[in-house]
């Protein structure tokens, strides 16, 4: 049987993605993710731009807020705090890996 | 198809009144989110509590839900005779789909109901996990994945479809990350766009390296006259083995760097390797050798705790 391959992308492999496709990949309502932008939790690359573009690694962060909005029902400003909180969680996680990475295990 | 018992996973009898439902089920998904929660299993028990929470908050499938009948967890069961005809369009073979695709298909025909027939709608996402050995995950790698992917018939009846598909693991992936197959999730409707799919990595930990971001951290062991007369040492690393020196008067827990023998990044440079020394010493030695550390203490100026004996005065 012939089996088709495809290429698994990564998220962040592209610098930078549009508004659309943003909105495309996030499943949040447009005005949903236009609240986050406002409350600090995306950021455009270039905020006073008429078209606004975001770093590749913002459709993680748009994803996690649709997950977050539909499974625990948050309103948009609840959304941007726990946005900040997990963003936070994983800034700590990466800090932690990096500590024990960089500790010779005792032997 | 085996029967699963939505109240039961809630904890919640069968009388709940929708407020009920929604209260277990946000006490449930605060302890349990995978974003969030670090239980075991967090993972596996949100999605069966959220599968739950979706049928049972929508009046029309939890009526569908309990005209099902009441069977243990598990049971292989089949729904009533009359059930497909009242919930299914006529539908009385139940045997490709999966429990929980009773109650989508429901909402199929909800939906296109409220949007009119000719509403497109995109295709759902998937997520399937995927674990890779630390070599596949610097090498990049090609496996095989096995989908059963949710399709729905012009009169919006669900059907399981198995679809296998092979797929290219760029190098340098690491555990956490998520990679995208554009177009490979649930098909869309009327023109909608196909649902993307997800691969959420999980690399499993190597014996001697450890990981941080595309950086790789060895543990490089040394005799005390290794560390300071220096030598070269033969070094694995992910790509082959390299010598690595080692100069005169190396320190323990010094980190010696192999620039770009770490993970490759999306740009195509790579992060780099730190061997960490740490000064070992023989657990047993001979009379001679004892003969000759006694020689080295008594020739040996060096004092390793001078900072600690100047604190000491201090305090006197």
């Amino acid at each position: 049987m012939n089996i088709e391959t495809f290429e698994a992308l990564r998220i962040d492999e592209h610098g930078e993605i549009g508004w659309t496709q943003l909105i495309e990949l996030s499943g949040l309502a447009e005005a949903e993710l236009r609240e986050l932008v406002e409350d600090g939790a995306l950021v455009p690359v270039d905020p006073q731009s008429a078209q606004w573009s975001f770093h590749a690694y913002s459709v993680v962060v748009a994803r996690t807020a649709g997950r977050l909005r539909r499974d625990l029902d948050l309103d948009a400003h609840a959304l941007a705090v726990v946005l900040r909180f997990v963003a936070r969680i994983e800034e700590l996680e990466a800090e932690l890996r990096a500590l024990r990475a960089g500790v010779a295990t005792s032997r | 198809m085996k029967y699963k018992d939505y109240y039961a996973i809630l904890g919640i009898g069968r009388d709940a009144s929708a407020d009920d439902i929604k209260k277990a089920y946000r006490k449930l998904a605060r302890k349990y989110h995978p974003d969030v929660s670090k239980e075991p299993n967090a993972e596996e028990k949100f999605k069966e509590m959220a599968e739950a929470y979706e049928t049972l908050k929508d009046p029309e499938k939890r009526a569908a839900y309990d005209q099902l009948g009441r069977y243990t967890p598990g049971q292989d069961f089949q729904p009533p005779p009359d059930w497909g005809q009242q919930f299914a369009g006529a539908r009385t073979a139940f045997d490709d789909i999966d429990f929980a695709d009773l109650f989508a298909g429901l909402a199929g025909r909800h939906a296109a109901g409220a949007r009119g027939a000719r509403a497109f709608t995109s295709g759902r996402d998937y997520e399937a996990v995927v674990r890779l050995t630390f070599d596949q995950a610097f090498h990049g790698t090609e496996i095989e994945l096995d989908l059963s992917v949710l399709e729905f018939d012009e009169n919006g009846t669900p059907r399981r479809a198995p679809r296998r598909i092979k797929v290219r693991i760029p190098k340098g992936v690491t555990d956490g990350q998520q990679l995208r197959i554009p177009g490979k999730g649930g098909k869309g409707v009327n023109g909608g766009r196909d649902g993307d799919l997800y691969l959420d990595i999980a690399v499993e930990s190597h014996p001697l390296y450890r990981v941080s971001g595309q950086d790789l951290y060895l543990d490089l062991p040394l005799a005390p006259w290794e560390a300071v007369l220096g030598t070269t040492v033969r070094l694995p690393t992910p790509a082959g083995a390299v010598s690595l020196k080692v100069p005169p008067g190396t320190r323990a827990s010094q980190q010696l760097r192999l620039s770009g023998r770490g993970l490759s990044r999306p740009d195509g440079a790579a992060g780099n390797l730190y061997a960490i020394v740490q000064i070992v010493v023989p657990s047993a030695i001979d009379e001679r050798q004892r003969a000759l550390y006694r020689q080295l203490a008594e020739t040996s100026n060096f004092n390793p705790r001078a900072h600690l004996e100047q604190e000491a005065v201090h305090e006197h």
